[in-house]
């Protein structure tokens, strides 16, 4: 018989050991992606998770050889520009819909929602005619706005959501002080709902920098690719040459990564704090 | 005199008031319109025309569904669909939710360490994924293969390469690059669950497993079914590890919704049969979702807000 | 300053009247307090003097000028919440001068007057505090702050206290006794709790059902309440109601034989005719306990008896009628006993079948 305390830290111990070892499966392909990385040519091929010795010249190669940094840039700015409207235009709205009930708002909400249910798939060819038409393939703009639109919708439905469950003496405390509907929403609205615009902009920001179908179609000319849409052609120009592929692969997928292990403790707080109202 | 004229003042200023109100809807009204519903309206009138070669269209009725329903491919489409999400959403959902549970109710120092490496796939960018996983299931070098047979299961060519696996293959990959984003819901989830109900199902002498199976796995229901919800259109969206790392192929084996549609519209130029898939694939996608939405109550938002 | 009129305002939530016609005016430099029970449209008829909630038809006027349509600001009004409802994301000293940063005020300005408002309401040392780290009556004296700085014409509370805890509410009423006294501003104050609207106001509302059952200044609704519901409204613990019939009318002077066993000669205003169902009210602090065996002394049985220290509640139950007596003379009394009362003719209300008043006044002498 064990005692009870040393029977839970037993446990806790057993279930820590049973996690890293499912990290470790899991970890797998970012691991190989990084090992491929550091190898030099006679190791590439071998068909092991590790090998040895490390060598970091495939990442000096490429870093040379490729515009790395204008298709970073090029991410970066379609990126920041699609958060900064998808906020903006959402929590407009939100702010229509929960604290102004405007007319007819609620019909357009339940309108907007149907966007979440639109797979891509079948909105690619009408947008890559659509934005033939206005001139706007291999454009940042082109790529911009349907991406907004197609991200106002969840952003949408988060910040309604936090903005219904803020108490409405608040909103009617601005009326008194003497706040018109626009200063309301700048200096009430807004910051009462922060922990969702910090939720909403990087997971915006995740889902915008990772985009591939329509950026695929949109951005043909090379010096506007984005991040995500570059390893395919690196993929043919380094066929016999794996380590400089996965050395791009990694510089590729490191920026998001990066990002994610700093905001993500804001980005899982943003998360509980929707759940924990309502 | 005075009294008069301040009302005057006063009616006028609320009634440019409620007008400019409608300000705050009509930047996400113009998105939805122009790239949203004109889109959708646009391939619906399409797909009932048939593109010449002389570049006119002329009205062709029901011709392109009717080509798209006859084509083998479709259906192996539909069968493809079918598979991932049967075998997505459930597998997503017990790793996501055991790694979440393990993770929220027995880790304190190191929770949000696994909370991240466990979402890290989910943040990596879908192209890289695809390319470091042709070389994992590569057959001689990929590492997939090598360390399997000491497991006991032999392959002798890339699952990839194999009509009858390549699907499967990759239904794996996506398992493996959203697990995380289960997680992460089940963990806000189990994080916000009412810690009084916990408490009062231990004095009721629930703890462990039938904890877990009795009182935590149906108040995840809100959860599970934004899930679910979202497992379905997260499918029908599929694309890009399709496209990266098969093509669709061997033989259109692992074609799916998105490469179906990419190759007709924009591969074979076919504009009128392209349309014809879109507006399918949209009918299914709303008719499950309201469906969805209707018997189960489920919601899209990730954050998992329920009203109690 | 200001006098505000509201003139035949109606107000209907779809089909339903929350409000039938009503009309009130509030003086330049009044206290006014509306009172009543919940749901009796006391905080509807503050929120429309607000602006916060249009009215279906009437007009509200502040001093002459007619606001029915004007935003809050326009009719120079500040408001006191119920939860408060401080900004949780400014500290203090925004919250207070939010409404003054919104109307361009001078920074320099904004300072001092934020600055004295902080000093009259103890709240210097808090300035830079966010409201969750205050407790309730810090916060409470921060909402207050904020609609002082705006120097209001009309200054609304809407149920200010009723969140606090009773210790901290009998502080801050006489806090607000205070205040009112220093900013002679015309003030609003909504309450469920009369002896709120007994101590703090110049003139009490007393509302039921979307109507105002009678006005007037405190002491006037405790002597001579309009009818039933004002007179069992006003006062602690409530009136005695005693169901009865009148025996006889000679002039003015009627004689009632009360349910209870007893009769009563009182003088009145308005004479009933004989035969009248009616009901006298008493206050069970002017039942008077007297020796077994005098004239007037009717003898009761103690069902539960509450000792306060400095009251003693005395609890009666006889068939269908219920009294409480409210003794301060420091007697002991156990339940069970034997209790001889007397009901002062001059100490009793009497209200006809409608529940209208028709005695006069009543004029109380403290029992001997």
């Amino acid at each position: 018989m064990m005692a009870p305390l040393a029977r839970s830290r037993m446990r806790g111990v057993v279930i820590h050991a049973v996690l890293f070892i499912v990290l470790g499966f899991w970890m797998v392909p970012q691991v190989y992606m990084l090992s491929i990385g550091l190898r030099t040519p006679a190791q590439a091929f071998d068909a092991a998770l590790f090998t040895w010795p490390v060598t970091f010249d495939n990442f000096v190669t490429v870093i040379r050889d490729n515009p790395l940094g204008g298709i970073f840039l090029n991410s970066l700015i379609i990126t920041v520009a699609t958060v900064a409207i998808v906020v903006a235009v959402s929590s407009l709205f939100a702010f229509a819909c929960a604290i102004l009930r405007l007319k007819g708002s609620m019909l357009l909400y339940t309108t907007l929602l149907t966007t979440l249910m639109v797979p891509l798939a079948s909105m690619v060819l009408p947008l890559a005619i659509l934005l033939k038409n206005f001139g706007w393939v291999n454009t940042y703009i082109g790529l911009i706005l349907p991406y907004a639109a197609l991200g106002v919708p969840f952003a949408m439905v988060i910040l309604k959501a936090f903005m219904e469950d803020a108490p409405r003496e608040l909103f009617e405390a601005a009326r008194v002080d003497g706040c018109n509907a626009w200063q309301t929403y700048w200096h009430v609205a807004l910051p009462l709902v922060r922990p969702a615009l910090v939720f909403v902009t990087i997971w915006q920001f995740i889902v915008t920098w990772n985009e591939f179908f329509l950026a695929l179609i949109v951005l043909t000319r090379s010096e506007m690719k984005t991040l995500t849409i570059v390893p395919m052609q690196y993929s043919g120009l380094y066929m016999a040459n794996p380590g400089a592929l996965f050395a791009i692969l990694t510089l590729i997928a490191l920026p998001l990564i990066l990002l994610y292990v700093l905001v993500q403790r804001a980005f899982v707080r943003g998360l509980l704090a929707g759940a924990v109202k309502g | 005199m005075r009294a008069g004229a301040a009302v005057a003042a006063v009616r006028r200023r609320s009634a440019s008031r409620a007008s400019t109100l409608y300000l705050f809807a009509l930047p996400a009204t113009l998105l939805f319109v122009v790239f949203v519903a004109y889109p959708i309206l646009w391939v619906a009138e399409q797909s009932f025309y048939a593109g010449r070669t002389d570049g006119a269209a002329v009205f062709a009725g029901l011709a392109n569904y009717r080509s798209v329903l006859s084509d083998p491919t479709f259906w192996i489409v539909v069968r493809n669909m079918a598979l991932w999400c049967v075998i997505t959403i459930p597998v997503q959902m017990l790793i996501g939710g055991l790694l979440a549970y393990f993770i929220e109710r027995h880790t304190h120092a190191l929770r949000g360490f696994f909370r991240t490496m466990f979402f890290l796939p989910v943040v990596t960018s879908v192209s890289v994924i695809s390319l470091v996983w042709v070389q994992i299931y590569a057959p001689y070098y990929g590492i997939a293969q090598e360390y399997l047979r000491h497991v006991g299961i032999v392959m002798m060519t890339s699952p990839i390469g194999d009509p009858k696996t390549a699907i499967y293959a990759l239904i794996v990959v996506n398992i493996w690059q959203w697990t995380g984003f289960s997680m992460l819901m089940y963990i806000a989830g189990i994080a916000n669950l009412p810690s009084e109900v916990l408490d009062a199902a231990r004095i009721d002498g629930a703890k462990g497993w039938r904890l877990a199976v009795h009182v935590i796995v149906p108040m995840l229901a809100p959860a599970t079914k934004s899930l679910l919800l979202l497992g379905v259109i997260g499918t029908l969206q599929t694309f890009p590890i399709v496209h990266l790392m098969t093509g669709g192929g061997p033989n259109r084996a692992s074609e799916v919704f998105g490469t179906f549609i990419f190759k007709q519209s924009f591969v074979l130029g076919d504009t009128g049969s392209g349309a014809a898939l879109s507006v399918i694939v949209l009918v299914i996608a709303l008719a499950l979702s309201l469906i969805q939405i209707a018997v189960l109550g489920a919601r899209l938002s990730p954050a998992g807000k329920e009203k109690p | 300053m200001a006098t505000l009129s509201i003139d035949k305002v109606t107000k209907a939530f779809g089909h339903t009247t929350v409000i039938p016609e009503l009309s009130l005016t509030i003086e330049d430099g009044e206290f006014c307090v509306l009172v009543g029970p919940s749901g009796c449209g006391k905080s509807t008829l503050l929120r429309i003097i607000a602006g916060l909630e249009p009215i279906s038809s009437g007009r509200i006027l502040v001093d002459g000028v007619d606001m029915s349509g004007a935003e809050p600001p326009e009719r120079g009004v500040a408001m006191v919440f119920q939860s408060y409802a401080l900004y949780p994301h400014m500290n203090v000293d925004r919250n207070i001068g939010f409404g003054l940063k919104i109307a361009r005020t001078p920074l320099a300005e904004i300072v001092e007057r934020v600055g004295r408002a902080a000093d009259k309401l103890r709240l210097g040392s808090y300035l830079k505090r966010k409201p969750r780290e205050l407790s309730g009556g810090q916060r409470q004296r921060v909402a207050i702050g904020r609609a002082m700085t705006r120097k209001p014409k009309l200054f609304l509370l809407d149920e200010p206290l009723s969140n606090l805890d009773a210790a901290l509410r009998v502080g801050m009423r006489v806090e607000i006794a205070r205040l009112k006294a220093e900013l002679a501003s015309t003030m609003v104050y909504v309450t469920h709790d009369q002896v709120e609207a007994m101590t703090l106001a110049d003139r009490i509302v007393v509302m039921n059902g979307g109507r105002i059952e009678q006005v007037g200044a405190p002491l006037e609704l405790y002597h001579r309440p309009a009818n039933l519901f004002v007179a069992g409204f006003i006062g602690s613990p409530a009136m005695n109601f005693l169901k009865g019939c009148v025996d006889k009318v000679e002039g003015n002077q009627v004689t009632i034989s009360l349910d209870l066993g007893l009769s009563l000669t009182m003088p009145v205003s308005k004479p009933p005719q004989a035969g009248a169902e009616v009901t006298v009210g008493i206050r069970p602090e002017h039942i008077v306990l007297s020796a077994e065996g005098q004239a007037d002394a009717f003898i009761v049985h103690a069902s539960v008896v509450e000792l306060l220290g400095s009251d003693t509640f005395i609890y009666v139950r006889d068939g269908e009628e219920s009294l409480v007596i409210r003794d301060s003379g420091g007697r002991m009394a156990r339940a069970g006993d034997r209790i001889a009362i007397s009901l002062p003719p001059r100490a009793c209300h009497l209200f006809n079948k409608a529940g209208q008043r028709i005695s006069d006044a009543t004029a109380v002498t403290e029992p001997a």
